[in-house]
């Protein structure tokens, strides 16, 4: 905790000068930090812009001679990836916001509607997390196919929620709790409906939860691959990380195309990051008050 | 009349509730039923062998046995190196200095890659002749006895380690922030005054205000730790010599490869008795009503 303002009397400690000079070595240590973190994407980004005979041919910390985007054309292209991307991007759309609006409907009952059994319902959900998916997937696959939904999206996405509601469920009511009650109250005198109470004022103030949850579920969506990897067998149908592996199958060692080939599909990932990492903090540690 | 008013609230449980049930409850159920079972997963022949499978897996399956010790030893891992780095890195971003949710940003990054990209990039950097780490002994001309971590029995499961970490620090370094920003600057405030140094106020104030944090961090690393799956199957598919297979990856293999589903179901269900005794306080730690 560095204290460079006295809290009582509001003047500063220590003159300016000397305190910034102070922090150069923590300067250092973060940039360092920083760099090894990011050190084998640099490597990446490096890699995939060589040709293949150049990254064959000379060691691995050369620059580029000639840069070249063949490689991320190529995995564009030749590697599906701009179709598996829009994949992604689909499964994504459409799980993410259904399964926050399902999940935060439950959270909001069991939070804020004083209903019997509130605790014992949510202990029930929670239980869920401890169950590994692995368990699910022979019932999940018999049932797949006994309902013709093996190969499709719906059948995908009705799983892809099912797993995300004990996590879901677990973020937005603890959110919800840190809500002052008065509220409600305040609001079903006004006559105000459960229904309006949850979508004009519970969920509009759980904003950074509600944040958090988007960027971990569509992290996790987007990410996903053990279920996809059971369920969806057509390839024209599968999303960025089995691609990916697929991919990796037939050039064993062409790295540029795989560097290419993942930091193409890192960027939409790095987009929703970047957009909401603001609310992130917040929304985790309205989840931990719990 | 109250209990009445009360009903209505149950509505908006019940999607929720409906997918949960079909998609987690019931599966994991029959699951349960299956594994006393010898099945293939396909034909109209099942067999019911009581708990045969149970006992091949704990006592005659010397992969099990290996695949149970490495989630051990993932853990013991997690909790002490992955946690405690963690837990500095959000000491070092608590502070007040410029570019910190750049550096935040920068230093969560790895965990949005998903186990399998973290998987590819690290396989590369493990590459016998054309990754990072031979590319900088060959600076130094001894990539000869350079050969990759992940090709040796003893060295597998920890070059995994080594990419889990990188990718996974983020996650619990996020919870520990969000922590820190729960305690009131006054309590250090009042212990500068005191006269305590830094490490006193850390050990006294930090560590025990973070005491929820901790619960919830080490809950969700076993858990996690339990579970692991994706980044093994990319890199090593369990192997050199099934050196490095986890319950998890056994279990996918006995299930969908080898089509023993009375035996991956018994996996399954030792696997989850065994996050229960993890689970359970975890879960009556998250209901109780804290506070307010």
């Amino acid at each position: 905790m560095s204290m460079t303002i006295n809290s009582v009397t509001g003047i500063p400690l220590r003159p300016r000068k000397h305190s910034k000079l102070k922090k150069l070595p923590f300067y250092i240590c973060m940039v360092a930090l920083s760099s090894l973190i990011l050190f084998p994407i640099l490597f990446l980004v490096l890699t995939s812009l060589k040709s293949p005979t150049e990254f064959f041919g000379r060691s691995v910390f050369s620059l580029p001679r000639q840069f070249t985007l063949i490689n991320f054309s190529k995995a564009f292209i030749e590697g599906k990836l701009s179709r598996y991307i829009l994949n992604g991007l689909f499964l994504c759309a459409l799980k993410v916001p259904l399964g926050i609006l399902i999940e935060s409907s439950a959270a909001f009952s069991i939070a804020r509607l004083k209903i019997r059994f509130a605790n014992g319902i949510f202990i029930l959900f929670l239980i869920g997390m401890m169950i590994p998916m692995q368990i699910c997937l022979v019932p999940l696959n018999i049932g797949l196919r006994t309902l013709n939904l093996f190969n499709t999206y719906s059948g995908l996405i009705f799983v892809y929620l099912g797993f995300g509601i004990p996590f879901g469920i677990l973020i937005l009511r603890g959110f919800f709790r840190t809500i002052p009650q008065e509220l409600d109250e305040a609001a079903i005198i006004d006559g105000c409906s459960k229904m309006s109470l949850f979508t004009k004022i519970i969920l509009p103030l759980a904003k950074p939860a509600v944040a958090t949850l988007l960027i971990l579920d569509t992290l996790g969506t987007w990410n996903e691959y053990l279920l996809i990897s059971v369920f969806i067998t057509n390839d024209n149908m599968r999303t960025v990380p089995a691609g990916l592996l697929s991919f990796i199958g037939e050039n064993e060692t062409a790295y540029g195309l795989l560097s290419a080939g993942v930091l193409i599909s890192i960027i939409p990932v790095l987009i929703v990051f970047i957009i909401f990492q603001r609310h992130f903090v917040e929304g985790m540690s309205g989840a931990l008050k719990g | 009349m109250h209990s009445k008013k009360n009903l209505s609230g149950y509505i908006f449980i019940i999607p929720a509730a409906l997918i949960y049930f079909t998609v987690i409850v019931l599966p994991a159920v029959y699951s349960f039923y299956l594994s006393f079972f010898k099945w293939n997963g396909i034909g109209p022949n099942r067999k019911f062998v009581g708990l045969n499978n149970y006992y091949h897996i704990l006592f005659e399956d010397v992969i099990f046995e290996r695949a149970a010790l490495n989630n051990t030893i993932w853990i013991l891992l997690v909790l002490t190196i992955t946690v405690g780095f963690a837990l500095s890195m959000a000491l070092l971003l608590n502070r007040q200095f410029r570019g910190r949710t750049l550096f935040r940003g920068i230093l969560y990054f790895p965990y949005v890659l998903s186990g399998v990209m973290v998987a590819i990039i690290w396989t590369w950097v493990y590459h016998p002749q054309l990754g990072l780490i031979s590319g900088f002994l060959q600076l130094f001309n001894l990539q000869e006895y350079y050969s990759s971590p992940l090709a040796g029995v003893k060295t597998a499961f920890f070059a995994i380690y080594a990419a889990a970490l990188w990718q996974g620090f983020g996650a619990p370094m996020i919870l520990f922030l969000a922590g820190l920003k729960t305690i009131p600057v006054e309590l250090y405030e009042a212990a500068t005054i005191d006269g305590a140094n830094r490490s006193q106020t850390f050990i006294n104030i930090t560590i025990p205000m973070l005491r929820e944090t901790f619960v919830i961090v080490f809950a969700t690393q076993i858990i996690s730790a339990m579970k692991l799956y994706d980044i093994v199957y990319a890199m090593t598919e369990g192997g050199p010599a099934n050196r490095t297979h986890t319950m998890a990856t056994w279990m996918v293999r006995q299930t969908f490869i080898f089509a023993n589903v009375g035996k991956g179901t018994s996996i399954a269900v030792v696997m989850v008795l065994v996050l229960m005794v993890v689970i359970i306080p975890y879960v009556m730690f998250m209901a109780k009503d804290t506070g307010k």
